[in-house]
């Protein structure tokens, strides 16, 4: 295991990569995965064979994390699929800009001013109707392969 | 429309224009011209005050048959809503109005509004029928009977047997229809006619027959007559069909009462059910004596012949309700035979066999027809006799039958025709379900039912022709399969589904195959090893020249066949080698030429080739691999290493005699070739799980079914745990990496086998040591990467994710094997992953994934140690699962996800429900530790209050659950399971609650009467009926009882709220007087009713005056007030509370809602 701990940490200091491979037989539902270039989330998976004395074949159906929309795939189960680094930052939410952007707080007490409000309309309000009531708010940002979005807000309540 | 039927006049026009309404509304309806509008005017014909008049002039005047029919169905519903405000005289006169009404407009030419009336008056019939006298109901029948004889005319006949057809259904529990009385009800009904009318029915059924015969055969098929002869052979068969109860002793009756809607001896027979028809002996003249049978063999023989030309008669109607009555006069026995041992049966059943012979033989010649257009259904109802023949009889008697009236022997004439289905399904060369296709389930079936006697006591030895018939068809039947195997080896594999899903559905068909090998033991087993030899042949001298994927899937067929010929299913029991073939080749003296221990080698001999990559990929596909392992697995939960001594209680010297079983039983024993085999066995898992990358049903198969056979017994791990095969699938397993490529689940289940193992060692030191070292380094693993300081941005990459899964599974698979004896090394291993735990909660609390993967493993891991902690122990695990539920509430409770997608939102909707679910789980097995507790300290002083602890986790994670989640079935099943249980165990609990806690419990608990689940219902109102005694009781004994909680309180705004006593009062009557609910509710909902009133007598007072005084008609106001004096006076209810007292409220609440459930609820 100590092999294991070493590619780990090597891996740790690449940090940048945006996606990592993985065999498409391990990648369950409700997993990530990239297809057709866009980092998705498995919400089905089914297995066939090509043949009756054929290799397995998964065949996904994702949905794109950013745009919602839906992909599919197959590909040959022993095969390696790419799986998108996803990451989760939650921020406190300062102040939201006349212009469509937002202000963060950042772990290390700098502010995060280039992310934008979503634009669809009920996402919208939800934020803003939040925090216009004056709710202290921490909005959860999602990041992957180079595009970042609000996912998540979560009212931590009047400290 | 309201204000137009309540208009005062009761004279023509106004039944006129109700008339016409109610045929527009008709045919607006048929038209589909807002047919909303038409269906509520239907509908508000109910309401009218003058129904009965209103519907009889409908009936008797419209010219439109829609609403005739709909007024039929008013005067029904109204009829059995109201039946107890009637007047004896209405209820009569609407009952002989519909006898009437159908032998009046027998001729006319709305069938279908004929048998709307007829079963109306059946069933106003049946809803009188204990009210009637004994006499009245005899004047309505000998009405109806004068019609079936004749005497008004073939049209009236026709009518007056549909009539009885409608009542026999009626009063048969199985087919009635519901009116919302008790279970008792119908079972009185059932007995009293079947006591006094059901044997006169089915003679007047034969008298109409009688009658018409001559017509019948005289003249063509479509006069009325031959409707008649029609109906009345229906009724028959309707009639043989009923649950005989009388003939049965009082024992069979007295468990059967519940169950009705079964019959008394039902032998579920694989596909084809086989009913028993057993009316006792009062029905002997009737059926037997009277040469009834004769008749009815020689009526359908002549009309068979008369119609030799016909392609469709067969299929006629008349045709087919004659061969089902004499299918189930085939099916006959019981007391109705006198006991002479089975002599007459047996006439019986050579009389009947006689009839049908030409229905099945000769099967060459039929099949043929068949081929070229004739119907089918004659030899399938041929099948169905043999099938019934041979449920009655033992294969010797069975065999006999036909020996009486021809030169062959029944099974001859069953293999014969078995042969001749299987070459017709052959030459069909389709997948699609054929005639061929269902007379070979119901042969199979029949074979089934000789070879394997559903009750023990029956001789069951086979004459010889039988042993040369089975081997004969199976045979056959193996030449089909695998021509059927090599023609479909191309298809696409997509519809093949999971290997386990297809072969649990050729299951049946297989164990038949199964019985058919046995039987015949001697040539079945040579000839399946043979057609193995030479199909390894073929593939070793084809290889690389010829396609072999028609031999693999002719091999993947066999391993199916063989592995059911050779060892039967554990279902988690140790199978033993059948009795047929350890009893057979008695003369074979050394193991090693034992037809078994040949056909088993060979078999194990080619599997072991897929360890040689070469050999593996050149012809051991996924889905051969599937079957191998699949034998595998099936083969060594009865081979290997059998318990020495096996069923040996008959003494040893039986043993002795026998070498032949012997050598069988020891050949793959502990001390002969069983190590070596199970070594082969250990090295082809190994390589499925390793070199077939992907192939997750193979992966499957290994981890689910065939290593949990190799661990199931302690002797076999014995030898496992010193295998070297074994120590490197440990070693991997704890070690490597390789194994991170099985899918998650494969992960866990691998885990499981691994550490059960376990039970291998010597003793419990050196289990918990082997534990130690497969899951040392999975624990520190955890332990290290859950402290690296740079987790915070390590963790979220894939394959960290990927590890930490794969782990966490592992330790919920080795957590699930948690057992006595490596209790403790599991019980180290969960308190040192502890802090990770909750460190990697944190940091994943946004991967769903790992999250609910962490949640499993904490509720395995409690669930299989809680009961062995000690005091100490147990305060470390559950302030654990305290900091557990309160860290993922922290992360949850406010918390909202922003997305555009509404597919990933109902995911993630779904995931939550999933958490909660095993939080729930995880309160769930907390609270066992209070009901079993194994540990052996008992000092009160340590002890956590598990009570407590599972109130203040119930606080924590109710707020989380939304009534949107409770939608899912699952979590509000167990949600309300776990609410219920602790109201009932801890009700004094409940009183310490704070506000906001109740006050969620009291709003689940009313979101949960209203639930449409009663398991639902019924736990509420157990939690409801506990906490009122509760309170009451200890009111009584002049304690506080639930407290402010009983008596309200002012809330935050001021306003006044009601105690929950008196709100679920209200809300429970309301319930049980105006809405819809199931019958079943109606005896806990008294339970929970009668302690709420003996709290709130005041209450209950007030809300009984307001129901009376809402009701305007005096009679109902005055009976109303009645039932509510009687539901809490009447069989001398006191008020304390005791199981009599409770029974009786029980009592008194089914009369009182029968009383005036009916007005309360039309009013």
């Amino acid at each position: 295991m100590s092999d294991e701990e070493h590619h780990f940490e090597s891996k740790a200091d690449a940090g940048a990569s945006k996606t990592y491979p993985q065999q498409a037989g391990t990648i369950r539902k409700s997993g990530y995965i990239v297809i057709k270039g866009r980092p998705c989330k498995v919400v089905e998976v089914s297995t066939s064979k090509t043949g009756k004395h054929g290799h397995a074949k998964c065949h996904f159906v994702a949905i794109d994390i950013f745009n919602g929309k839906k992909l599919e795939d197959i590909v040959p189960s022993s095969h390696n699929c790419d799986v998108p680094h996803v990451n989760r930052t939650d921020y406190q939410l300062i102040d939201i800009s006349e212009d469509g952007f937002v202000s963060l707080l950042t772990e290390n007490g700098n502010t995060k001013d280039d992310l934008r409000l979503p634009t669809d309309d009920s996402l919208l309000s939800q934020i803003k109707d939040g925090f216009g009531e004056g709710k202290d708010l921490v909005v959860s940002v999602m990041s992957a392969m180079g595009e970042e979005q609000i996912c998540g807000l979560k009212d931590i309540g009047p400290k | 429309m309201q204000n137009f039927f309540n208009g005062r006049p009761e004279d023509l026009v106004h039944f006129q224009s109700t008339m016409q309404t109610i045929e527009h509304a008709c045919s607006s309806i048929q038209m589909h011209t807002n047919p909303a509008v038409a269906e509520a005017t239907i509908l508000s014909l109910r309401q009218s005050p003058q129904l009965y008049q209103t519907c009889k002039f409908i009936l008797e005047n419209s010219q439109v048959a829609n609403a005739r029919f709909q007024a039929a169905a008013a005067i029904r519903d109204v009829a059995i809503r109201e039946w107890g405000i009637l007047s004896a005289d209405d209820k009569r006169s609407l009952v002989s109005f519909c006898l009437c009404f159908v032998i009046q407009h027998a001729s006319s030419p709305d069938a279908y509004v004929q048998g709307k009336v007829s079963a109306v008056g059946a069933q106003l019939m049946k809803r009188g029928w204990l009210d009637f006298m004994e006499s009245e109901q005899e004047a309505f029948l000998s009405e109806v009977q004068m019609a079936v004889l004749g005497n008004h005319g073939v049209a009236a006949q026709f009518i007056g047997i549909n009539f009885l057809e409608s009542m026999v259904s009626e009063f048969s529990p199985a087919t009635s229809t519901a009116m919302g009385l008790p279970r008792e009800f119908h079972e009185q009904c059932r007995a009293s006619l079947e006591l006094h009318y059901l044997k006169k029915f089915y003679c007047w059924a034969q008298e109409a027959a009688f009658s018409v015969t001559n017509k019948v055969v005289e003249c063509d098929s479509s006069v009325l007559e031959v409707k008649v002869c029609d109906a009345a052979l229906r009724l028959m068969f309707q009639i043989m069909n009923w649950d005989f109860q009388l003939s049965k002793n009082a024992h069979e009756r007295a468990i059967n009462v519940f169950s009705s809607g079964l019959r008394n001896y039902v032998v579920l027979l694989k596909k084809s059910e086989c009913i028993l028809v057993q009316p006792g002996s009062s029905w002997r003249d009737v059926l037997i004596s009277s040469g009834h049978i004769g008749w009815l063999l020689s009526l359908y023989g002549t009309l068979r012949q008369k119609s030799s030309f016909d392609t469709y008669w067969l299929d006629s109607p008349f045709a087919v309700s004659a061969r089902q009555l004499i299918i189930q006069l085939c099916s006959l026995t019981g007391t109705i035979f006198p006991s002479d041992n089975g002599q007459m049966q047996e006439l019986h059943l050579v009389q009947m066999l006689s009839g049908i012979i030409q229905w099945i033989h000769p099967p060459d010649i039929i099949s043929a027809a068949i081929e070229n257009g004739k119907s089918e259904s004659e030899l399938l109802d041929g099948c169905r006799v043999l099938l019934y023949i041979a449920t009655l009889t033992t294969p010797m008697v069975f065999d006999k039958l036909l020996k009486s009236i021809s030169p062959l022997g029944t099974l001859s004439l069953l293999s014969s025709l078995t042969c001749e289905v299987v070459k017709a399904r052959m030459a069909e060369n389709t997948k699609e379900e054929t005639w061929s296709w269902y007379a070979r389930d119901i042969l199979l079936d029949t074979w089934t039912t000789i070879l394997q006697p559903p009750d023990i006591g029956k001789d069951a030895e086979l004459p010889p022709e039988g042993i040369r018939a089975s081997a004969c068809v199976f045979n056959l039947i193996v030449e089909s399969e695998l021509k059927d195997a090599s023609a479909s080896a191309f298809d696409d594999g997509d519809d093949s589904g999971l290997p386990q899903a297809s072969i649990s559905a050729m299951d049946e068909r297989l164990s038949s195959y199964a019985l058919l090998a046995r039987a015949a033991v001697d040539v079945t087993i040579p000839l399946l090893t043979k057609l193995f030899s030479e199909r390894f042949t073929l593939l070793y001298h084809g290889r690389g020249t010829s396609d072999p994927t028609c031999t693999l899937e002719e091999l993947y067929s066999l391993l199916l066949i063989t592995g059911h010929v050779l060892a039967d299913d554990g279902e988690g029991e140790t199978p033993l080698v059948p009795e047929a073939l350890q009893a057979h080749f008695v003369d074979i003296l050394e193991a090693k030429q034992h037809p078994v221990v040949v056909l088993s080698c060979s078999i194990i001999k080619f599997a072991e080739q897929s360890l040689d990559p070469e050999t593996r990929a050149a012809y051991f596909s996924p889905r051969l691999m599937e079957a191998v392992i699949w034998f595998l697995a099936r083969w060594s939960d009865t081979y290997l290493m059998p318990l020495e001594g096996g069923r040996q209680s008959d003494g040893d010297c039986q043993h002795e005699s026998q070498p032949s079983k012997k050598a069988l039983l020891s050949f793959f024993g502990e001390h002969n070739q069983g190590k070596l085999v199970l070594d082969i066995i250990v090295k082809i898992s190994m390589t499925t799980l390793v070199s077939y990358p992907g192939e997750t049903q193979l992966q499957e198969l290994t981890c689910c079914l065939l290593l949990p056979a190799v661990v199931r017994r302690k002797n076999v791990c014995a030898h496992l745990v010193t295998l070297d095969s074994w120590h490197n699938l440990a070693n991997a397993f704890a070690n490597g990496r390789s194994l991170f490529s099985l899918t998650a689940t494969h992960q866990r289940s691998l885990a499981e086998n691994m550490i059960r193992s376990a039970a291998g060692m010597r003793n419990s030191e050196a289990s918990n040591q082997y534990v130690r070292d497969l899951m040392g380094q999975m624990t520190s693993y955890l332990v290290d990467i859950s402290s690296d300081s740079n987790l915070k941005s390590i963790a979220q990459q894939p394959d960290a994710i990927l590890s930490v899964s794969c782990l966490l599974e592992r330790l919920r698979g080795a957590a699930r094997a948690s057992q006595p004896r490596t209790q403790k090394a599991i019980f180290e291993m969960g308190i040192s992953v502890m802090k990770p735990i909750l460190t990697l909660l944190e940091i994943y609390k946004h991967e769903s994934a790992v999250v609910y993967m962490l949640l499993k493993f904490v509720v395995d891991w409690v669930d299989g140690q809680i009961v062995f902690l000690e005091a100490k122990d147990t305060t470390i695990v559950v302030s654990f699962c305290m900091q557990l539920l309160q860290l993922y509430s922290s992360h949850n409770i406010g918390k909202i996800s922003l997305s555009l997608s509404s597919s990933l939102l109902s995911e993630e909707r779904t995931e939550k429900y999933k958490d909660l679910r095993a939080l729930l789980q995880l309160l769930k097995n907390l609270c066992s530790k209070d009901l079993v507790d194994f540990s052996s300290d008992s000092s009160e002083a340590e002890r956590t209050d598990i009570a407590q602890v599972v109130y203040l986790g119930l606080h924590i994670v109710t707020p989380l659950i939304s009534l949107e989640l409770l939608k899912y079935p699952k979590l509000c099943r167990d949600y309300f399971e776990l609410l219920s249980h602790m109201l009932e165990v801890y009700p004094e609990k409940v009183a310490q609650l704070n506000n906001e806690a109740f006050a969620h419990i009291v709003g689940t608990l009313d979101f949960g009467i209203h639930h449409q689940d009663t398991e639902i219902v019924n736990m509420c109102l157990r939690a409801l009926n506990v906490l009122a005694s509760y309170h009451y009781k200890e009111r009584g004994a002049g304690k506080e009882g639930l407290g402010s909680h009983a008596a309200g309180m002012m809330d935050q705004g001021g306003k006044w709220q009601e105690g929950i006593l008196s709100r679920f009062l209200q809300a429970l009557l309301q319930l049980l007087l105006f809405e819809d609910y199931s019958t079943e509710l109606v005896s806990s909902a008294a339970d929970a009713l009668f302690p709420l009133i003996l709290c709130e007598q005041g209450l209950y007072q007030r809300l009984g005056h307001e129901l009376i005084e809402r009701q305007m008609n005096p009679q109902l106001k005055s009976r109303l007030a009645n039932a509510l004096q009687c539901l809490t006076s009447s069989n001398e209810l006191s008020s304390t509370l005791d199981r009599i007292n409770s029974q009786k409220f029980r009592k008194n609440l089914y009369a009182f809602l029968g009383e005036v459930r009916g007005f309360l609820r039309t009013m």
